[in-house]
């Protein structure tokens, strides 16, 4: 494991990459890749391939859709944006994220105080 | 649950057409390089170095692909798919080795599936009535007797259910034929005489019309006659309004109230065309019901639900006991019994159909060890190819697996020629299945006979594939590897070829052991004599409807009548009259008592076989007389009764005394408790079939006990045609509404009484030569292949001086080696099989040391072969051609 960089568990990936098509619409893989390492201000180091295998496990399960188009700098690219039915997925997950983070953050504070 | 079906959809989508999804995925690995680059370069990266790093950056792209289309696909359904296309082409490459196994297999299935169908269709199969496991033959026995199986009077039959607790029903059966006149030329139809409960306990639906009511069973009750849908649709020529209308049987009006389905056969399962009437209303059996002596009613009884078997013998004894003690004199010593009906309809032939069919098992389980063996052989000969696959990274059970679906497609293969050759076989079995076997007309390929043949195919590809798949993937990739793949066999893959080759030999003993007594046998029964000579004889029937010639001076009359006539045509002197004639007709077997000699007890009667002859009958037949004389025209109606006895009879009856001048008497109509004189003794006839004995016989002059008929037997060399016609004008001209049936030539009326026997011995000698090839190809398969396993060694030892006789011996010696040890194997199951078809033989112990010592004998030649071609291939190995072998 590097050093100040964190591993990503799978679930969290896919969560993740939800949330950014999310607020940010339909994207292309390597976009998504960019965008994923900026919002954790380089944090989270991926390797690119991975958002692959996330991507293939959300569009099986329906809650993506990907299309080819045309990205910004004029070259083909597979572009992914969220269903209906993935947009309802994201909302669940994101709560039960939410609750889970706040459990884990109690009881670490807890055990450190301890 | 909807995110999983459609998971699952869309990856049974990539997996039916691949490629599409891999090039798309290609393409978007290529963009996002793309993409990066392009980024990079924005940042000030020189573009080689931006592109360089951004494929870094992707990772590895092989891993990625492979992942990536592992997770898009079903893994298991693309391995096996990718599996079997391997496998197919596997199987493609080495045509020779797939030809023979397939075809091996082929035959083994479609040779096991035909005689299934035939086991199904006779054996298994419910009875086509409603709950048929409810229905039960009942009949009475008289153990002091050996009198098994034998049917009821009508008032015991009555008395059985009238006070009976454990039936719902019970119905009488018999049957015999009629005349049936008024719809074209006379015909003899087939009648079932049955009591009126007869229907509603078989629980028989017509087509249409109704059943028989209690009403129909009373005494005075008019005439009514149900069809069957074949007589029906046959001489009415389906007439729609046959309901209602009146047809003659015997000169007497049946008004037809139904007609029963083509599935309906009962108690004739053999016949399509056939009618029922009630049984007060035959003319035969209807004058017997008063009776309470004689055995003759076959008795059905449908058991109450809930009863179990052994309640119902429990009530069955008790009303046994209870009879004995209201009618001692007619029924001392009998009891009653009870059979499920589909056990007692196929009671005869149940046993040898299931021998047969453990036979064509065993002739597959040698195709399988044989195929088992082939792909052993491959598997040594593919073991670099395992080994490579192994190094590569494949798992010992992916490897296995390989290996099975290349044993399943092998097996799907085989199973569907298998089936195709069932399909033949069946088309073949049914015509070859001899026709007095029951419900022969059922066999078929049905959904159950089909289910049987997939799950054959399953079982058999299991048991040749699953052990050299296990051990095909027992790869040690050190030595495998390192080796030219040349002597890299285990001990233990050799261990399992020879031990396989050594069962198909014990399993060839086996079955040529029982195919060649059943064969034996056969011929023995084929060289029987018959007691009389069949050559140029043929036999016809004529009988008389008993409405039109009610009296005994109209029989006598008839027949006489016709005798002048018949011996008037030219070529027709040698003609007799017999009822009945032996083999075509069975027997009428009859008690009697000794005169002067005290009675035996009311449970051990005396019995012969009553035969009615003409005067002319010894002469025609070619009978010999062995003492006293023949009857002659002095023998007629109102003189001394008399009677010649078969030999059989004396030696029987009459041991330490002549029989001529001693007095007989049975009780049997016309003229009861007569008493005859015995005025010559006539050699032994097989009056039943030529596997029985010659029973007990007595001929009575038919001018003194005639019948109302009369089977004609002719010693003619005219053609058999035409002798027929003169018959039949001869007849028309007595009476035009007189068929005459049951034609035939002797020699062809045995031929048809042994086709259960041929059967038995024709399909067990097929089994057993497949068997044998199968076995010799199994050895010759193994010592051939050891052999060329062993060229190097083999070089060696002749380098070192070895001669060729030494290298020929041994090779042989492996052979022998194998053989004995399938005969050590081998024997006891044999001893076994002959045990098991031992009541099948005929005039031939189940140890016949003659068919053991061939049986031996042939398989040791077809070893012998087997293993001299190889030998002779090892001794002419040349050493330097074997030691540059490598």
């Amino acid at each position: 494991m590097h050093r100040g960089k964190l591993d990503i568990l799978q679930g969290t990936l896919d969560l993740m990459v939800l949330q950014i098509l999310d607020t940010m619409g339909p994207m292309h893989g390597y976009g998504l890749a960019r965008r994923l390492e900026q919002v954790s201000e380089d944090a989270l180091q991926i390797n690119h391939g991975t958002i692959y295998a996330s991507l293939l496990r959300l569009i099986q399960r329906g809650w993506i859709a990907g299309a080819w188009g045309t990205s910004e700098n004029g070259r083909k690219a597979k572009f992914y944006s969220l269903t209906s039915s993935g947009r309802k997925q994201l909302r669940a997950e994101a709560d039960k994220w939410e609750r889970m983070s706040a459990v884990v953050g109690r009881v670490l504070r807890t055990a450190g105080r301890g | 649950m909807l995110a999983g079906i459609r998971t699952l959809l869309s990856r049974i989508g990539l997996t039916l057409r691949p490629g599409s999804e891999d090039d798309d995925f290609e393409r978007e690995l290529r963009a996002h390089v793309q993409l990066m680059s392009d980024d990079l370069v924005r940042r000030g990266v020189a573009p080689d170095e931006a592109m360089r790093d951004a494929r870094i950056r992707l990772g590895g792209v092989t891993q990625l692909r492979e992942s990536h289309r592992e997770r898009a696909r079903l893994s298991w359904v693309g391995s096996f798919v990718q599996d079997a296309r391997y496998a197919a082409r596997t199987l493609a490459r080495s045509r020779g080795f797939s030809a023979v196994a397939i075809l091996t297999l082929a035959i083994g299935i479609g040779a096991t599936t035909a005689i299934f169908s035939v086991v199904y269709a006779v054996v298994l199969k419910p009875l086509p009535y409603p709950r048929p496991e409810q229905l039960f033959n009942v009949f009475q026995v008289q153990e002091a007797q050996q009198n098994t199986g034998t049917g009821w009077s009508y008032p015991n039959f009555a008395d059985l259910r009238d006070r009976n607790h454990v039936f719902s029903g019970v119905a009488g059966s018999q049957h015999h034929q009629l005349t049936l006149t008024g719809w074209g030329d006379p015909i003899a139809v087939n009648t079932s005489v049955v009591t009126a409960e007869f229907f509603t306990v078989f629980e028989g639906t017509p087509i249409t019309g109704r059943i028989f009511s209690t009403r129909d069973g009373e005494p005075g009750a008019p005439g009514v006659v149900i069809l069957s849908e074949a007589l029906w649709r046959g001489p009415f020529a389906a007439d729609p309004n046959i309901i209602g209308r009146a047809i003659d049987l015997d000169h007497r009006s049946f008004t037809v109230v139904g007609i029963m389905p083509e599935q309906f056969r009962f108690p004739l399962m053999r016949e399509s065309r056939q009618l029922w009437i009630p049984l007060r209303q035959d003319p035969l059996f209807g004058a017997w019901t008063e009776r309470r002596g004689g055995h003759w009613l076959q008795v059905t009884g449908r058991l109450r639900p809930g009863v179990t078997p052994a309640q119902a013998q429990a009530d069955l004894d008790a009303m046994a006991a209870r009879a004995q003690r209201e009618f001692p004199a007619e029924n001392a010593g009998w009891t009653a019994r009870m059979l499920p009906l589909q056990r007692m309809i196929v009671f005869d032939v149940r046993s040898a159909l299931l021998v047969l069919l453990a036979a064509v098992c065993v002739v597959l389980l040698i195709g399988c060890a044989n195929i088992a063996n082939l792909l052993l052989t491959r598997a040594t000969t593919r073991s670099r190819e395992m080994a490579v696959r192994a190094a590569l990274g494949a798992s010992r059970w992916r490897l296995a697996r390989q290996m099975f679906t290349e044993t399943v497609v092998l097996g799907a293969l085989g199973g569907a020629a298998g089936l195709a050759i069932a399909y033949l076989g069946v088309g073949a079995l049914s015509s070859l299945v001899p026709p007095n076997v029951p419900r022969v007309h059922d066999i078929r390929i049905d959904p159950a006979v089909l289910s049987f043949a997939v799950a054959l195919s399953a079982a058999a590809t299991l048991a040749f594939g699953v052990a050299p798949s296990l051990f095909a993937s027992n790869v040690d990739l050190q030595t495998r590897l390192r080796e030219d793949g040349r002597s890299g066999e285990s001990a233990g893959r050799r261990r399992a070829r020879n031990a396989l080759a050594a069962a198909e030999v014990a399993l060839a003993l086996v079955l040529l052991t029982a195919g060649g007594l059943v064969l034996r046998s056969f011929a023995k029964l084929t060289s029987v004599n018959p007691g009389f000579d069949a050559e140029h004889l043929l036999k016809a029937e004529i009988s008389l409807p008993r409405f039109e010639y009610s009296t005994p001076e109209q029989w006598r009359g008839f027949t006489r009548d016709l005798l002048n006539r018949l011996h008037a045509e030219p070529g027709l002197q040698n003609t007799a009259v017999t009822i009945p004639a032996p083999i075509a007709d069975g027997a009428i077997n009859l008690s009697f008592e000794i005169m002067g000699t005290p009675a035996r007890s009311a449970n051990a009667s005396r019995a012969a076989n009553y035969v009615s002859i003409t005067p002319e009958y010894f002469t025609v037949m070619g009978i010999p007389l062995v003492a006293g004389r023949a009857f002659d025209a002095h023998d007629a109606a109102d003189s001394t009764p008399v009677c010649v006895i078969s030999e059989a009879l004396a030696r029987m009856y009459f041991p330490d005394r002549t029989p001529i001048g001693q007095r007989l008497r049975f009780g049997f109509p016309p003229g009861p408790d007569v008493t005859r004189e015995i005025i010559g003794v006539a050699g032994d006839v097989h009056d039943v079939l030529l596997e029985k004995p010659p029973g007990a016989m007595m001929y009575v002059p038919f001018w003194q006990a005639p019948f109302p008929g009369a089977v004609l037997v002719v010693r003619t060399t005219l053609d058999p045609g035409a002798v027929v016609a003169t018959i039949r004008r001869d007849v028309a001209a007595m009476n035009p509404n007189l068929p005459v049936t049951d034609v035939g030539l002797m020699p062809d009326l045995i031929t048809a009484s042994l086709a259960q026997p041929r059967f038995r011995a024709f399909l067990m000698s097929v089994f057993g030569i497949m068997a044998l090839g199968l076995a010799t190809i199994g050895i010759f398969g193994v010592i051939s292949y050891s052999v060329s396993r062993r060229t190097h060694e083999i070089g060696v030892r002749v380098a070192l001086g070895a001669s060729r006789g030494q290298i020929f011996r041994m090779v042989l010696g492996e052979t022998a080696m194998l053989t004995a040890a399938g005969f050590a194997l081998g024997v006891p199951f044999a001893m076994f099989a002959t045990r098991l078809v031992g009541h099948l033989l005929f005039g031939v112990s189940d140890h016949d040391p003659l068919t053991l010592v061939a049986v031996a004998f042939t398989l040791a030649a077809a070893a012998a072969l087997a293993g001299y071609l190889p030998a002779r291939r090892a001794m002419r190995v040349l050493p330097m051609v074997a030691l540059r072998h490598e």
